[in-house]
């Protein structure tokens, strides 16, 4: 069964409507790349997904559990949307550190508050039953992390004497660090200098490697081609087309496919 | 020599009472104007609306009105029967009230400054509101109103000396009474009091700005 399933997803701001009946589900290990221009959709879906919107209707599964619900209020609470929210993580296009803080308390900031109450609540937090015992598994994961992406060197350094590049691996790391069981980019490079995409694409394709589940939305045509084992390119607030990278980017079938991807060849090669 | 030593010593005993007003109006308006300025950002309107007129009124009107209007409403309105024994005390409300409203205009400036993003970066990672509040944002907003919070501070010192319209016992009016012996230069004498005060306060925040240079935006 699909680790996650998203089934009719819809959303209005006002009289516009954003996201009309979305629909897809993504295996464990997967990636999903997310294309399409601006205004389509793409990030609204991936806030949905978060809960940092709440969708008008539809329903949201992680791992056969319901989520979200729309036709359901009770799914709607902040207690309950809390927790779902901790199925998945999110890198935004701005980065969003927390700048009082070193690069490492970034890390273990959210773990650790979560820990005392995770505890309390389920018995065990991160691989330990006290909270001492779990702050240590958290720091010692965070010290993993920086390794992972590579900023070992850059522990307590504060986020504004870092590059764009370095702050965006920190947030991946920071996302990370609570284990999400689908990790979420909203255009990780958009904000970024073109010489510094290289190393937070490579850093997301590592993530790749070890089997983490990942949506991408991104304007990156190559590496969604060279990445995803499944692209969605929407438009319009719908899916106009779905499938392997072969399909949609080599070959894609729908006229504003083929028209987007034009517009993307025009330049690049 | 001996006179200028008495008089120090006499207008020092007024500047208690400035102190006093000063100290007890910072401690009582500082978190005062936080409800405030939380109650004009609420998504409650009936609130919004209360707060947001009640700022609007003690901004719009003279601190001087303010303290005639505490000293002497009450005793119109309730015949003689309530009247404030200590007349510092009545200078005090007026004082926090008044300042209450301009430092949650502040707060709000700071508060509204901090990008949405610090709050959605907080939810995503599971964080509750008040930890986002408590561990994320509130240093930022700090930060970002020790400037124009230093400034009203600095006011407030000075404008201690507005009690004595409602014969509060306060330096000024205390220098005041030497004029009756002819002496006119302990009222310019007073200037070196809230100087000193002031620098002190200075230095003070300039040490706390310095604190949180450590990290940017």
């Amino acid at each position: 069964m699909a680790l996650l399933e998203v089934q009719n997803i819809q959303k209005s701001f006002g009289r516009t409507e954003v996201l009309k009946n979305i629909s897809f589900s993504l295996e464990k290990g997967e990636v999903l790349a997310i294309i399409g221009s601006s205004g389509s959709g793409k990030t609204t879906l991936l806030r949905c997904i978060n809960f940092l919107e709440t969708p008008d209707r539809g329903v949201i599964t992680v791992g056969g559990d319901v989520l979200f619900d729309g036709a359901n209020p009770a799914k709607k609470r902040e207690k309950e949307i809390r927790k779902n929210r901790l199925h998945f993580g999110m890198v935004f296009q701005q980065f969003n550190l927390f700048p009082q803080y070193t690069v490492f308390e970034n890390l273990v900031l959210a773990p650790k508050l979560l820990a005392k109450e995770k505890i309390a609540e389920e018995g065990a937090f991160y691989g330990a039953n006290t909270y001492k015992g779990a702050v240590e598994n958290i720091n010692a994961e965070a010290e993993q992390l920086l390794k992972k992406v590579g900023l070992t060197e850059k522990r307590d350094e504060y986020p504004c004497n870092l590059s764009g590049g370095q702050q965006q691996r920190v947030a991946i790391a920071r996302a990370l660090a609570l284990n999400p069981d689908v990790l979420c980019f909203d255009e990780p490079t958009s904000a970024l200098d073109p010489e510094l995409t290289g190393e937070v694409l490579n850093v997301i394709k590592g993530l790749k490697s070890s089997d983490s589940t990942m949506i991408v939305v991104t304007h990156e045509i190559s590496f969604a081609r060279d990445v995803a084992d499944k692209v969605i390119f929407m438009a319009d607030g719908v899916i106009e087309e779905e499938g392997t990278p072969q399909q949609v980017i080599e070959n894609p079938h729908s006229a504003r496919t083929q028209a987007f991807l034009s517009r993307f060849n025009q330049y690049s090669d | 020599m001996d006179q200028f030593w008495s008089i120090t010593f006499q207008l020092l005993e007024g500047f208690k009472e400035n102190c006093i007003l000063f100290g007890v109006t910072l401690l009582a308006a500082l978190p005062l104007g936080l409800l405030v300025s939380f109650g004009s950002m609420s998504k409650f309107a009936p609130v919004k609306a209360v707060c947001r007129t009640v700022v609007w009124i003690i901004r719009g009107t003279p601190l001087m009105l303010q303290l005639f209007v505490v000293y002497y409403i009450p005793p119109l309105l309730t015949d003689g029967s309530f009247k404030f024994s200590d007349r510092l005390t009545a200078a005090t409300i007026a004082f926090i009230v008044n300042y209450a409203a301009y430092f949650s205009e502040i707060y709000r400036g700071g508060i509204e400054g901090i990008p949405k993003g610090q709050y959605e970066a907080g939810y995503v990672l599971g964080m509750k509101k008040s930890q986002i509040f408590i561990k994320v944002v509130l240093l930022q907003v700090i930060k970002r109103i020790v400037a124009p919070m230093s400034n009203e501070i600095i006011t407030l010192v000075k404008d201690t000396s507005l009690a004595r319209v409602i014969a509060v016992g306060e330096i000024l009016k205390n220098a005041e009474q030497f004029t009756k012996q002819g002496l006119i230069w302990p009222i310019f004498y007073t200037g070196a009091f809230f100087l000193l005060f002031c620098g002190v306060l200075t230095l003070l925040f300039r040490f706390i700005e310095k604190k949180l240079d450590y990290y940017k935006g």
